[in-house]
């Protein structure tokens, strides 16, 4: 089963991600900080990771850093309020971006492409 | 012997002295003062004292060394008193001159107050007086401006004018000043020019005068070696006076003057008196020179400060503009965190109620609701991102049809009918795409909104010289001036809602692409939007 790691320091947002993308059929743990994260990381294997950008204590940018340095095929999502951050350079190493919003649909839709995409290689 | 002469006699009558006339007949019954007066001067009193002469003791011998001396003596004080009064006169002249030079800073005024001093009959009298100034830039002696009758026929006409004006020294030169000066300087022209000498030309009788500092009185011009053939028969004059003019050892100018009317011979007071006139004249017209250089450098400066004052101001907008653009961001982005959960959360509740349960109604209200908000979050957030845009080659004609494409749906509902006049083989431009794109969106929305009952919307695209000029054109209700005036300032709307950043935001895109937007419109008779795009080299299809 496609498992998923979502990273953001508000419960209700994980919540409500956790809830949809179950719905979707997959296995979701979440994560309220970067270092729960690294955690997650080292213990279980994951497909796809949604990680918040503006976090309390570390931020995405951060760990997206992290990730890409210890596991350059796992896909990231990069999940924001702030549509801003496409501009920083380092925002650029994660799969995609999307702006947060309360129809999921095109945070499923990049979920799905990156998935197939990460299939067929 | 007795006397031919009447001197012995207390009274005469009219006819015994010829030399009495009408008006000094008070002399016919003052025995002394006609002595004084006349009797030494006359013939026959001396044709008697030689006749007397040898008959008193030889005293008569003598008496006419005395007349002799009293005579000459007389004239002496004649001559002196004639000095004097001229003396006087130059004087009060001077004096008058001066005041004017050293009130005026300006160059012309100056110039024609000094040139009508050395021509009037008030003045120095000389029929005419050309000035040279040293031109610092070029180098150059030059022909600066003459006063005088340029040919003899003409002299007659102007000294006819002044003493039927009957006018001061001063009303003269001012009237000369307002009305003249520039028919002066024309009728001149031709020998100005001829005039004028490179101040390198040391050898030349204008620059030698000048370098030398001191004047000169040629006697016949015709025969000066350091003059051109062509400059003293232009001239016209054999004899002619230069005086330099110098201000504290820089070099002014140098001034001419002649007699080419009357041809009086030019006396040497006539050369002194316009020596110490050029010291005055020097100042007057280094300082209306400094005073021109001056205001010169004041209207640069003035001219500068306007400049960075309006840069400040702009700059300003701009701060403001990027505060407005923050603070929205930052209000945004702390909205957007709560509103995803609750919309998500809403979205959720749908799917798991059923059609007919009553609660359905409220969730949907939850989530239409939401989704307005992240609409104008969205608007938000775009007009703070508008800041740098992506420029890239893009053809315009595609980026219409692809909006038109992606709008097609809105202007059925709207019953809006849209018509495409696009120019063919138009060149590329550099764009932003996708803000490009937002912009026209923009338009297009406030176009449907301003015909609720449908209408016509054209959009033509056009090239105009090195612009590319995009026009959208509504048939709708229009909008008056104010709101004409108002559009692009930011949050201005005349919507109930939305944040009406559209226009302002569209703006703001095209001010980063270095485009113009104009907007035309007239209270019920539509809008017209053009965009005018400018046309980069290398941008053809």
């Amino acid at each position: 089963m496609t498992r998923l790691l979502v990273v953001d320091d508000e419960r209700d947002i994980r919540h409500l991600y956790a809830a949809e993308l179950e719905d979707e059929g997959y296995q979701v743990d979440t994560a309220g900080s970067g270092n729960e994260a690294a955690e997650l990381l080292e213990r279980q294997a994951y497909d796809l990771i949604v990680l918040d950008i503006q976090m309390k204590g570390e931020s995405g940018l951060h760990i997206l850093q992290k990730i890409v340095k210890q596991k350059s095929d796992l896909p990231v999502i990069l999940c924001t309020a702030f549509s801003c951050y496409k501009e920083d350079f380092s925002s650029w190493l994660a799969d995609a971006y999307v702006v947060k919003s309360s129809d999921l649909t095109e945070l499923k839709q990049e979920i799905k492409r990156l998935l197939e995409k990460k299939s067929k290689t | 012997m007795d006397p031919s002469c009447c001197w012995n006699k207390e009274q005469i009558a009219v006819e015994e002295c010829p030399y009495i006339q009408g008006w000094d007949q008070q002399l016919l019954l003052n025995r002394k003062r006609r002595f004084l007066l006349r009797c030494i001067e006359c013939p026959r009193f001396l044709e008697d004292l030689r006749a007397m002469n040898g008959q008193l003791d030889g005293l008569a011998g003598l008496f006419p060394y005395a007349i002799e001396e009293l005579l000459a003596l007389k004239m002496e004080l004649q001559s002196l008193r004639s000095l004097n009064e001229t003396r006087s006169r130059e004087i009060k002249f001077l004096h008058e001159v001066s005041l004017v030079l050293q009130t005026s800073v300006d160059m012309d005024e100056v110039i024609a107050m000094a040139l009508t001093a050395v021509t009037a009959g008030q003045g120095f009298g000389l029929n005419r007086a050309i000035l040279l100034l040293v031109d610092k830039e070029r180098q150059n002696l030059k022909g600066y401006f003459a006063v005088g009758p340029r040919r003899r026929e003409e002299a007659g006409r102007i000294w006819q004018e002044i003493a039927e004006r009957d006018l001061t020294l001063r009303e003269l030169a001012r009237h000369f000043f307002e009305e003249k000066m520039a028919a002066e300087r024309e009728r001149f022209r031709d020998l100005l020019e001829l005039l004028s000498v490179p101040l390198s030309d040391n050898g030349h009788l204008f620059v030698r005068t000048l370098n030398e500092l001191t004047s000169r009185h040629i006697t016949d011009l015709l025969r000066e070696p350091h003059l051109t053939r062509e400059q003293a028969e232009a001239l016209g004059v054999r004899e002619l006076i230069l005086v330099p003019l110098i201000s504290k050892n820089r070099r002014i100018g140098l001034l001419l003057a002649d007699n080419i009317i009357n041809g009086r011979p030019i006396s040497g007071e006539d050369l002194q008196s316009l020596e110490t006139f050029a010291l005055p004249v020097s100042f007057a017209i280094e300082r209306a020179s400094l005073y021109e250089r001056l205001q010169e450098e004041l209207e640069r400066l003035t001219d500068a400060n306007r400049r960075l004052q309006e840069q400040q101001e702009q700059i300003l907008r701009m701060e403001k503009m990027a505060l407005v653009g923050k603070i929205a961001s930052n209000i945004a982005h702390s909205i957007r965190n709560p509103l995803t959960i609750i919309g998500g959360f809403a979205r959720s509740l749908i799917k798991t109620t059923p059609e007919d349960d009553q609660k359905r109604r409220y969730i949907e209200s939850i989530v239409r609701e939401t989704r307005r908000l992240e609409a104008v979050l969205q608007e938000v957030l775009s007009y703070s991102e508008s800041l740098h845009p992506t420029l890239d080659l893009w053809d315009v004609n595609q980026l219409v049809t692809g909006v038109y494409a992606g709008m097609q749906e809105d202007f059925k509902l709207a019953r809006v009918t849209f018509q495409l006049d696009l120019e063919p083989n138009l060149p590329l431009v550099h764009i932003d795409y996708k803000q490009m794109a937002y912009c026209l969106r923009s338009i297009l929305n406030n176009a449907l909104e301003a015909m609720p009952g449908g209408g016509l919307l054209e959009i033509a695209t056009r090239r105009v010289d090195d612009q590319l000029h995009l026009t959208l054109k509504d048939s709708g209700s229009g909008m008056s001036a104010e709101t004409l005036r108002s559009i692009t300032a930011p949050f201005f709307s005349t919507k109930d809602q939305g944040s009406g950043l559209g226009l302002s935001l569209c703006a703001r895109i095209l001010e980063g692409h270095g485009a113009e937007l104009g907007v035309e419109s007239r209270e019920g008779a539509g809008t017209t939007f053009t965009i005018r795009l400018k046309i980069t080299q290398g941008g053809t299809t």
